[in-house]
């Protein structure tokens, strides 16, 4: 459907002009991601340490907090946090107030993540550890969290990849991310708006897997031999 | 020692209060980024468009500064109530409806509903188009689709009205042939056309006479509508108000010709898009150049832009 005399090399110069601006938008929905994962990463631990060791009256605050960061849409979240903060008079920027939801509700699933891995270590090595007169404290950081983090990064890069698309849902409140800017190109033309998406998808596609590359290697890198959970099969790619 | 920092701390306050003090206002102004040719972003990211350049050029004659924020054409009027943002300048239609939550500036542009169809369906007229169990696409939470909603669908025509995110799909479902026709603002209609000119036509215009308007927050706060009126008028637009003999009082705008509001319109609607953005990035500059007056230097950008644009 080339409408121009000339038109098809006009559309392709489109794109071509447009692919830096992808590539910069592509910049904000990783420093998104960055924010969200380390932010969900640190909250993520505590809920789970608090949910699995903490004591009764600690425990239902930490399950109800996961229970409504799971079970609250993930774009609602976003709107909330934009739109509800300014009400109580909270200069929020989009970017922070994506970043905010977004690295909330991750903390509800990664502290899901971290709760199964702790529990996968035996609670015999937190009785052994408390009989050597460790503390409660120091068994959880020097004996339970380095085999539990091992355990977790298979599940955690499963919430990496699905943490690594929720960032264009920023684009709702106004973040120049890689989709706005998408969208920007293709009102200019809009013959280009099938070769702009996929364009979106392709730089996703080399991103998911780059980060999941990289979490494979660490992995391995991390692997205690002996300490696998028993009757485990390693994966064979 | 406690005595002396606190000296200091008032040296220091009373400094970056009067730097702050000598700063001019800066207001923020939201637009629905994209939307050409009101509003679009440049692939080198500059933000163009009837509307933000009007904002642009009031702000110069008026002194003070703006910041323009994209954002979502349905949360702007919520970002306005809550004093997130200051303007909302996204070619937004006068409606009783709007004027109940958020107070406009004068009328700025007069917009009709263009019916777009296919060259082959062999429509003659409107009347051919809008019956007949045909599907009409429009996009959702706009002027034309509400149009057809109550002057089509709830009078009993036999249409069905096909709502969408945004205007591409629609246009291009119409070119596909799962639509027979398209309600779309007038000028912006003009893109979809130039997009398929082989393709698609228009069938026709609605006279809804709609007028757009700037808007801010309700009892005006920060008190821009003055300055916004006024910035309008020394650009060179009128607005009368004219009562025929009898019946209600109507609006009419009038553009003074040779006037940097004529300069604007003549920049921004025709002229193909890329051949706008290669103008404003060249004649920007003189909007802010500070050995001219005001008045000089929105009216010398205003015609620089349009005479670049249609080179």
């Amino acid at each position: 459907m080339v409408s121009r005399e000339g038109g098809a090399i006009n559309h392709w110069r489109n794109i071509v002009e447009g692919l830096p601006s992808l590539l910069k938008g592509l910049g904000i929905n990783v420093e998104i991601l960055l924010g969200l994962i380390s932010l969900g990463f640190v909250v993520g631990i505590i809920i789970a340490i608090v949910q699995v060791y903490g004591k009764k009256c600690f425990v239902w605050p930490a399950v109800a907090y996961e229970w409504f960061f799971r079970g609250v849409p993930e774009l609602v979240l976003i709107l909330l946090v934009f739109f509800g903060l300014r009400q109580f008079g909270v200069k929020i920027t989009a970017f922070f107030a994506a970043t905010l939801a977004l690295g909330l509700r991750s903390s509800a699933y990664q502290s899901q993540i971290f709760r199964g891995a702790i529990q996968a270590v035996g609670h015999g090595q937190m009785l052994a550890a408390l009989s050597l007169g460790m503390t409660r404290i120091q068994a959880i950081r020097y004996v339970i969290l380095p085999q539990a983090l091992r355990l977790a990064i298979p599940p955690w890069s499963n919430e990496f990849s699905s943490v690594l698309k929720d960032t264009t849902l920023a684009y709702a409140i106004g973040v120049e991310e890689i989709l706005r800017r998408a969208n920007y190109l293709r009102m200019r033309d809009y013959l280009i708006t099938i070769p702009v998406f996929i364009i979106v998808a392709l730089l996703f596609l080399v991103l998911t897997y780059a980060g999941n590359w990289t979490l494979g290697r660490l992995e391995r890198r991390f692997r205690i031999p002996g300490f696998e959970v028993k009757g485990a099969r390693e994966e064979r790619l | 020692m406690r005595m002396r920092i606190k000296v200091l701390l008032a040296a220091v306050l009373v400094l970056a209060g009067g730097v702050w003090a000598a700063q001019a206002e800066k207001y923020i102004v939201a637009s629905d980024i994209p939307w050409p040719p009101f509003e679009w972003a440049s692939p080198s990211g500059d933000y163009l468009g009837f509307d933000l350049d009007v904002m642009r050029c009031i702000a110069v004659l008026e002194g003070y500064e703006i910041e323009i924020q994209p954002m979502a054409f349905d949360s702007i009027i919520p970002a306005v109530r809550l004093g997130q943002v200051d303007i909302g300048a996204s070619g937004f239609t006068i409606t009783a409806k709007r004027e109940e939550v958020v107070d406009f500036s004068n009328p700025y542009w007069l917009s009709n509903q263009a019916v777009l169809v296919r060259k082959d369906s062999g429509f003659k007229s409107l009347d051919d188009v809008l019956c007949c169990g045909h599907k009409i696409g429009a996009q959702r939470g706009t002027t034309g689709a509400d149009w057809v909603q109550s002057n089509l669908v709830d009078k009993g025509v036999d249409v069905k009205l096909v709502l969408y995110e945004t205007y591409p799909e629609a246009v291009l479902d119409l070119v596909n042939g799962r639509l027979d026709a398209v309600v779309q603002d007038e000028p912006a209609s003009q893109q979809s056309l130039a997009a398929y000119p082989k393709v698609l036509t228009t069938a026709g215009v609605i006279e809804t006479n709609e007028y757009f308007g700037f808007l801010v927050a309700q009892g005006d706060p920060k008190g821009l509508l003055p300055k916004i009126n006024e910035g309008m008028v020394k650009m060179g637009l009128r607005c009368d108000l004219m009562r025929p003999a009898e019946g209600q009082w109507k609006v009419k705008l009038r553009i003074i010709p040779g006037s940097a509001w004529d300069y604007l319109v003549r920049a921004y609607f025709g002229p193909k898009l890329e051949k706008v953005e290669a103008a404003w990035k060249a004649c920007i500059k003189i909007l802010y150049d500070k050995s001219l007056s005001p008045e000089e230097r929105v009216f010398r950008f205003a015609k620089c832009l349009a005479e670049k644009a249609s080179e």
